[in-house]
């Protein structure tokens, strides 16, 4: 082989293994955390969110003089990458859990995600606290799955109450609906109960209903159906950025009037702005398990400044509270031991600190299924180039705006 | 996009695996010209030309260079394919290292405009890109067939052997091709990005179409490689009158199997291999 080669083939071969060995061991008292999350591919923006939320929290925690039930341990991190499916994100998973002795895992954003990973902690026993919204996470029986955010099903019903209110009021009732997105999980979950029973109820007509595997090769033909079918609602869950993109510039281009109702947290990242611009973002809003509230203006501050994010969503800050409700289920266990802090988990009732504070309602209990009881999800509303919550109003940052 | 592909293929026999991640790096580069010197990207596109035609042949004079070329043709296939499968996972991954996952765009004016011919609508981004893609395509046609370097570029394609007999350095020639394969696809990218976010992995949504254009349009022609990406189109939006949303990609596979099945050496293509 000639000599470069061989470099190369070296550099190839050398890459994956500096992955494989673990940072330096950590002090003996440690508790590890385990965040798996895709931090490579097209989702490995929304990883990196989540792991900004983890840090912060951990070093809050950590310079506070860590878990006193456990003599002042540290927290330390131990991230795997879940990358772009759902195959990576459990070898990710195994690979995390098995290594080490990990006391709790959080992960892994996508719901198809997520419904691998937990049949690896539940299968290890290791208790893990999950954002995901599709319901089927929580449907199996596990005993180790915590799902802190309302489920798809609810956040639908939420959802188009709350539009078909507004749209009253503004004297626009809605008469057609379109559901446009991906077939990822918490989207298809999303959909269902509106096809299946929601809209029937209302008696709003579904006038166009296009799902996609991402990636989508062009949204030209899906939005040209939106602008002749002139629904009184789109609901809107393409979770890929790109495909966002695209479909959202046609919006703009064949001036489609139709109001967006998304659904999750990837509506509203900052790289939005930027690229479609905040006139065409305006008044677009989707319905989330987590943005900053009322109240919680010294957090987010302390968020931009750390990490010169334009704001604070969903993903850091749900990851933020999931690390916090760690520590707090540590406390109460009084143990570092995977089986003592589910069991703790399962019986937490939180009403105060970190972890309370960044969910609404302001309460962390969860039923025997794993869902924390009362989750309720947020609106949040782009107006002038950021999301603000406008729903429930008690907690609203802004007031809601509808289309004109 | 496809053209590059073509020529790598046409004149190297290179499947080159890492086309896409060019391209990625190519939209990385408009979007900077863009944002750092405020080029317009129409223009940042083919800024792009110049920067990646050296880069590929660096690429081909230190790394593909030494699996291609003398030696036993059969041990030469793994070797690039795991040259060009492993580039493009550098590629992809020290780019979300150093620029991080987060998407960017460039906001342009007329991604989201649309030329009114008469009932139909043609966004003018894709419509610049589209007329872009053309003179470049035209050009690289006009090269090879009208010049001499372009004659020799073809002649080393043909028969390398017979080529070198003829004084024609076949080295040369396959770095000036990958150069050129390289710079086509990064022009590809600037135009793309016009209207499409960039990120590291962009590349993924587009290679397996990138393939399937080149060999539906005959493995190493040119004018197939073109044709091949406007049947692509073609089937893609024409799929959406009879199947769902869902199968939109499926057309354009049936149409692939179709072809290879009818017409195993493609739309353009000569029998490559004969035993």
């Amino acid at each position: 082989m000639p000599p470069l080669a061989r470099v190369l083939a070296l550099v190839l071969v050398a890459l994956p293994l500096t992955t494989a060995f673990p940072p330096p061991a950590p002090a003996a008292e440690d508790v590890k955390i385990a965040l798996v999350a895709p931090l490579s591919g097209r989702w490995a923006r929304q990883g990196q969110l989540k792991k900004m939320g983890a840090e912060m929290a951990i070093e809050e925690i950590n310079s506070q003089g860590g878990i006193k039930a456990l003599g002042g341990a540290k927290i330390v991190l131990r991230e795997a990458d879940a990358g772009d499916s759902v195959e990576k994100a459990v070898s990710a998973a195994q690979r995390v859990l098995t290594r080490e002795k990990i006391s709790a895992g959080i992960g892994s954003w996508l719901s198809s995600f997520t419904l691998g990973v937990t049949e690896v902690a539940e299968r290890l026993q290791v208790p893990w606290l999950s954002l995901s919204y599709a319901d089927s996470i929580t449907e199996r029986g596990f005993k180790y799955t915590f799902q802190t955010s309302p489920v798809s099903s609810l956040q639908a019903e939420q959802a188009l109450e709350l539009v078909s209110e507004l749209a009253k009021k503004n004297n626009r009732p809605i008469k057609k609906a379109a559901i446009v997105g991906d077939n990822t999980a918490a989207s298809m979950f999303f959909y269902k109960p509106l096809r299946e029973k929601l809209l029937a109820a209302k008696g709003i007509e579904l006038v166009v209903d296009d799902v996609w595997t991402p990636p989508l090769a062009d949204a030209t033909s899906i939005v040209q159906k939106l602008r002749s079918a002139q629904a009184d609602i789109v609901f809107y869950g393409a979770t890929n950025f790109p495909d966002s993109i695209q479909v959202l510039q046609k919006v703009k281009e064949f001036s489609v009037k139709s109001p967006i109702q998304g659904v999750g947290a990837w509506l509203v990242t900052p790289e939005y702005v930027k690229t479609v611009g905040k006139e065409t973002l305006d008044n677009i809003q989707t319905v989330v398990a987590a943005h900053p509230m009322k109240g919680q203006e010294a957090l987010v501050k302390k968020f931009v400044q750390r990490t010169g994010e334009p704001f604070m969503t969903q993903d850091p800050l749900c990851t933020y509270a999931h690390v916090w409700l760690i520590k707090e289920a540590i406390e109460q266990a009084k143990s570092a031991d995977p089986k003592a802090i589910r069991d703790a988990l399962a019986k937490i009732d939180l009403t105060s600190g970190p972890a309370a504070t960044s969910l609404y309602p302001n309460r962390i209990k969860f039923d025997e299924r794993g869902r924390r009881v009362g989750a309720t999800p947020l609106i949040v509303q782009w107006q002038g180039g950021e999301p603000f919550t406008v729903v429930p109003t008690e907690v609203a940052t802004r007031p809601i705006t509808w289309h004109k | 996009m496809s053209i590059g592909l073509a020529l790598i293929f046409g004149v190297m026999r290179v499947v080159n695996f890492a086309q896409g991640d060019f391209m990625m790096l190519g939209m990385y580069l408009t979007y900077f010209y863009a944002v750092a010197g405020a080029v317009d990207p129409l223009l940042g596109a083919l800024l792009t030309l110049p920067p990646f035609f050296a880069l590929g042949w660096l690429v081909h004079r230190g790394v593909l260079a030494r699996v291609t070329g003398g030696g036993d043709p059969g041990r030469q296939h793994d070797a690039q394919l795991i040259v060009t499968l492993g580039l493009s996972l550098v590629i992809t991954n020290a780019t979300t290292m150093i620029l991080t996952p987060t998407p960017r765009g460039i906001p342009t004016a007329y991604a989201t405009q649309a030329f009114v011919v008469g009932p139909v609508l043609l966004n003018q981004a894709r419509s610049y890109a589209f007329a872009m893609a053309l003179v470049l395509a035209a050009a690289v046609y006009v090269f090879l067939t009208r010049t001499d370097v372009g004659k020799a570029l073809r002649a080393a394609a043909d028969d390398p052997e017979a080529a070198a007999y003829q004084g024609i350095d076949v080295r040369a020639m396959h770095g000036l091709a990958f150069g050129a394969g390289i710079a086509l696809v990064a022009a590809a990218g600037g135009l793309l990005a016009t209207y499409y976010p960039i990120e590291p992995t962009v590349a993924g949504n587009f290679i397996v179409l990138m393939f399937v254009a080149v060999v539906l349009g005959g493995l190493g022609s040119i004018p197939g490689a073109f044709v091949g990406g406007l049947v692509i189109g073609l089937v893609q939006s024409l799929t959406l009158l009879i199947l769902p949303f869902q199968l939109q990609n499926t057309g354009v596979f049936i149409a692939f199997l179709l072809v290879l099945y009818l017409r195993p050496q493609g739309l353009f293509g000569r029998r490559l291999r004969t035993v």
